[in-house]
């Protein structure tokens, strides 16, 4: 086993804790077989389908708020495991907003959550020149509902894989 | 006084009330009025020659909708006239006008010599029978019908009012389509009324904000053509953009001119925080405007120059403050309970426009610069960024509705709060600026 | 641990890893497809977007059917993007007669991206010419005589009616009521009352304005501003022989028959004339602007043509001045369109009149 799987592997075991966190019951659901892995899929740790879907790419903030919590923490620390696994990757950190605020304001508040991102990426050893970042604001919302189940959602730094030359 | 006390003795004594008594005028003061609409009307334009008579109609139909559009007038319907006005030069009837309760009356003729159009009027004080101001006559092509219609109106709405019209105006704005999470936005511009929409950008990248030149032949607006966040000068009547330059790796928005046009004052994001900044146009040079951990932007100009008022966090939550054009200190002018942003100063000098949100709700808003007689003029799941029509009397803003079909449109409200009423666009629309009046 | 077990743990974990988010990513995908966005190129989104784009081309909501020709473009418009070819500007055709309520449907036409920029140009400029006056209106004789058709002054004019709310107009709605809709309705308004304050679920931001009370009669011996404040002003001389006179002679008689007006006179006449008060069109200069108008009334109250005149103003400039004083002529004018009733025994007290007109408690601010 060379290093590389082995940090995968580790990175992994860190989502399984943090997705447990959110999502106990996950684990029952858990019944399925391995699979041969499809390169590119998300089953291939070294894809940024993986790194979307596994890693997690994208983590959420409070109303009004850049601080990371403890579960935006470990998503991080496994996007970092992962981006330093994977060198060939640069990224680009979106910032976002929800709708409960001006658009010149959010757009301010969403450049906060994206380096907040990227500064925490930074601190576990990704090097800075590989991370851009950009602030949409509230103009790209996922979801478009008017409640909090919606905003929580849009309160966000998505860190988008860019400059792919994986193999 | 002698004399007048002797009288009232003996008027008082006798008791009885000679009317030849010598006194002086009765005094009365009043302080109780009313606030109605003026009715006015307006029949239609006489023209001179039967070629001409394509336009009368349209041109007093817009004549009258730009009046009762502000709320300060009310059109007394053509069905109701006793007379009919079938010469400009004829002597005006103006019992007939009383009777219908007319208090303004506005007389005009067409003519229509080759390709150019000529329109003339006269504004009436029914109750005096006297004319307000001197007749006046526009001239020009006949593709500026729309045009002189609005100029008519702008000199009936001064001239009753006493305050510079804004018919003649312009607005751009974001023209938005699609739903919420692949709205798509263009630049536009469209007169004040919602006429002659055009377009000045296409919709491959997220554009937001623009705002008009002093002399509104240019403006800036935010693109995300490179990708992210960036100002851009639009010559309008030329559509020819330029992006203005700032440091690779930031985002800048949030630009507005400062009234003599030859510099802006936007916001620079550098890592997570945003300062104000203050570009030269000419060499594009920028100097940095404040420096605080807290996020700064909404910036706008006293239209003297000399402050400016913007939006920080500075307190922990976004609030006004004022601080002098080069930078320096700045003052805190919003005090109340919620969060204040988009600090617009008024064409007057008097105000300043802002978004307030509050419990929930959002709401377009009036104070003193010194941040005192805070007024609320709507409220709703969303308005934001006020923009003051050119007489500072009137401010347009964005008005999204909730929910997962909400929608953009662009709204106007008299600075009273009365007269709330949408404006029209072809879809949505959003981040108007109102530009001068044209010359 | 030797170093066969870690690996095996390690490969065991990596194991449940996988069955974990390949089963839970299977069942519950999170929505990862919309943020391809903002990785698309803009010739694709623009692709993509094209069709429902389309209609906005054929759109120019002037409102009016008119020969409101586009204006020329001079110069062709800066392609924005190179590689879309660019269909001609397209001139909006004729707006619609009315403001309709519908958008105007565009077939949505694929080959059309959308319309690039065009010229904003203004329209043209107009020349201005100022005309020279017309000629006085010979007055008819049905301008001087009483029963005239002349409507009476709006009796809804009640100063301390409902107030006429801002118009509020269904959200999202496809806009078009007609605009005399919005006009405010008959009942007059003594304060405004904006959106924000009319909101059921908000709690009050402000207090509105208090209401301002109706006028009410005073009592015949409180001083006014009328020539009955002798009592208060007394001359510098030997005056006190007289008002003692004088107070006396009040307190004896309550009589209304008295020669200067009673308050519950003065009142009547200022209520009369305040229906007529509209300050609704002033600017907000000229409602700083108190201004002192003189006028006589002939003996069956109707205003002595050409008497109406301002004394005074103070507050505003020369040009709010004006405006102020437009309003008070309008509301005396139309008020006393069919004369005043003011008691017939009291002429000489009320031939010459001089109101004050003082915006201050209507001001918006």
């Amino acid at each position: 086993m060379n290093v590389l799987s082995k940090i995968a592997a580790l990175g992994a075991l860190a989502l399984v804790t943090a997705c447990s966190n959110n999502d106990p019951s996950a684990l029952g659901g858990a019944g399925g077989g391995s699979g041969s892995i499809v390169p590119g899929s998300p089953n291939d740790p070294r894809s940024p389908a993986y790194f979307q879907q596994a890693v997690g790419d994208r983590v959420l903030f409070a109303v009004d708020q850049s601080t990371l919590s403890s579960e935006a923490q470990s998503i991080l620390q496994g996007q970092a495991d992962w981006l330093l696994a994977n060198t060939d990757y640069t990224a680009t950190i979106e910032g976002h907003a929800d709708e409960q605020g001006t658009r010149e304001y959010n757009l301010a508040l969403g450049a906060r959550r994206a380096n907040a991102a990227r500064e925490f990426l930074i601190s576990r050893g990704v090097a800075g020149n590989r991370l851009q970042t950009v602030s949409y604001g509230k103009e790209r919302p996922i979801e478009i509902c008017s409640t909090e189940e919606c905003y929580s959602k849009n309160r966000r730094a998505v860190t988008v894989l860019t400059g792919s030359t994986a193999g | 006084m002698m004399r007048l006390l002797t009288s009232l003795l003996v008027g008082l004594t006798l008791l009885s009330a000679p009317a030849s008594a010598q006194t002086g005028p009765l005094r009365l003061e009043l302080d109780q009025g009313i606030i109605e609409p003026m009715p006015f009307a307006v029949p239609n334009f006489v023209p001179d020659t039967p070629a001409a008579a394509q336009y009368p109609t349209d041109i007093s139909r817009v004549i009258a909708a730009d009046l009762t559009g502000t709320g300060l007038f009310r059109e007394i319907a053509p069905e109701a006239f006793i007379s009919r006005v079938n010469s400009f030069e004829a002597p005006i009837q103006f019992a007939d006008w009383k009777a219908i309760n007319a208090d303004a009356l506005v007389t005009g003729a067409v003519n229509l010599s080759g390709n150019t159009l000529t329109v003339r009027f006269r504004v009436w004080d029914v109750f005096s029978g006297q004319e307000l101001g001197n007749g006046l006559q526009f001239s020009g092509p006949t593709d500026g019908w729309r045009r002189m219609a609005h100029k008519v109106a702008d000199q009936v709405y001064s001239r009753i009012t006493g305050e510079g019209g804004y018919f003649d105006s312009r607005v751009a704005f974001v023209s938005e389509s699609g739903p919420k999470d692949q709205r798509r936005k263009r630049l536009a511009i469209m007169d004040y009324d919602g006429a002659n929409v055009q377009y000045l950008t296409d919709s491959a990248a997220i554009v937001l904000a623009p705002r008009f030149s002093p002399a509104g032949d240019r403006l800036l607006y935010t693109s995300y053509e490179s990708g992210r966040p960036r100002i851009y000068l639009l010559d309008v009547g030329r559509v020819k953009k330029q992006e203005l330059k700032t440091q690779d790796g930031t985002m800048s928005f949030s630009p507005r001119f400062s009234p003599d046009g030859r510099s802006i004052v936007y916001s620079l994001t550098q890592g997570g925080n945003t300062d104000l900044w203050k570009m030269d146009l000419a060499s594009g040079q920028s100097v940095r405007l404040t420096n605080t951990p807290a996020i700064e932007t909404a910036p706008s100009y006293a239209p003297d120059g000399s402050r400016i008022v913007f939006e920080s966090d500075r307190s922990g939550t976004p609030q006004l403050y004022v601080m002098p054009a080069n930078g320096g200190e700045a003052t805190r002018i919003s005090f109340g309970q919620g969060r204040y942003g988009t600090p617009v100063w008024s064409p007057r000098g008097d105000l300043i426009a802002f978004t307030k949100q509050n419990k929930g709700r959002f709401h377009i808003g009036v104070m003193r610069v010194d941040g005192s007689e805070e007024r609320l003029l709507t409220a709703s799941f969303l308005d934001e960024g006020p923009t003051w029509s050119p007489n500072g009397r009137v401010i347009m803003f964005t008005r999204e509705t909730q929910g997962a079909s909400g929608r953009s449109s662009l709204y106007s409200v008299d600075i009273s709060g009365r007269n709330l009423r949408p404006v029209r666009t072809p879809d949505g629309g959003s981040d108007p600026s109102w530009g001068p009046l044209l010359k | 641990m030797d170093t066969g077990t870690k690996i095996s743990a390690i490969a065991h974990v990596t194991l449940i890893g996988w069955a974990l988010f390949g089963g839970a990513f299977r069942s519950d995908p999170l929505p990862m497809a919309v943020q391809e966005v903002s990785v698309i190129s803009a010739e694709e989104f623009a692709a993509l977007t094209a069709q429902r784009d389309a209609p906005a081309v054929a759109v120019a909501p002037g409102g009016l059917e008119a020969p409101d020709a586009q204006p020329p473009a001079p110069e062709p418009p800066e392609p924005v993007e190179e590689e879309q070819p660019r269909p001609e500007p397209v001139s909006p055709p004729e707006p619609d007669p009315e403001p309709q309520p519908e958008p105007v449907e565009a077939p949505p036409e694929p080959e059309i991206i959308e319309q690039p920029p065009v010229l904003a140009e203004p329209e043209p400029e107009p020349e201005v010419t100022v005309l020279p006056a017309l000629p006085e209106a010979q007055p008819r004789p049905a301008d001087k005589v009483a029963p005239e058709p002349i409507a009476p002054p709006p009796p809804d004019a009640k100063p301390d009616d409902v107030e006429s709310p801002a118009v509020s107009l269904d959200e999202g709605a496809e806009i078009q009521q007609e605009q005399q809709d919005q006009t405010a309705p008959e009942e007059a308004t003594d304060q405004i009352v904006t959106e924000a304050e009319q909101s059921d679920d908000l709690s009050p931001q402000r207090s509105p304005r208090p209401r301002p009370r109706p006028s009410r009669p005073q009592p015949a011996a409180q001083p006014d501003v009328a020539e009955a404040d002798a009592p208060t002003n007394p001359a510098p001389q030997d005056q006190a022989a007289i008002n003692d006179a004088l107070a006396e002679a009040l307190g004896a008689s309550d009589e209304p028959a008295g020669p200067p007006l009673t308050g519950g006179e003065k009142d009547a006449m200022r209520l009369a004339v305040s229906r007529c008060w509209n300050v609704g069109s002033l600017s907000t200069d000229a409602l700083q602007t108190v201004v002192v108008v003189g006028f006589s009334l002939n003996r069956d109250g109707t205003i002595v043509p050409g008497s109406l005149r301002m004394l005074d103003s103070s507050g505003g400039s020369a040009g709010a001045a004006k405006q102020a004083f437009d309003a008070a002529r309008r509301a005396i004018l139309r008020c006393g369109a069919k004369g005043y009733d003011l008691p017939a025994d009291k002429y000489a007290h009320w031939k010459d009149i001089e109101i004050t007109f003082n915006p201050e408690r209507m001001r918006i601010k």
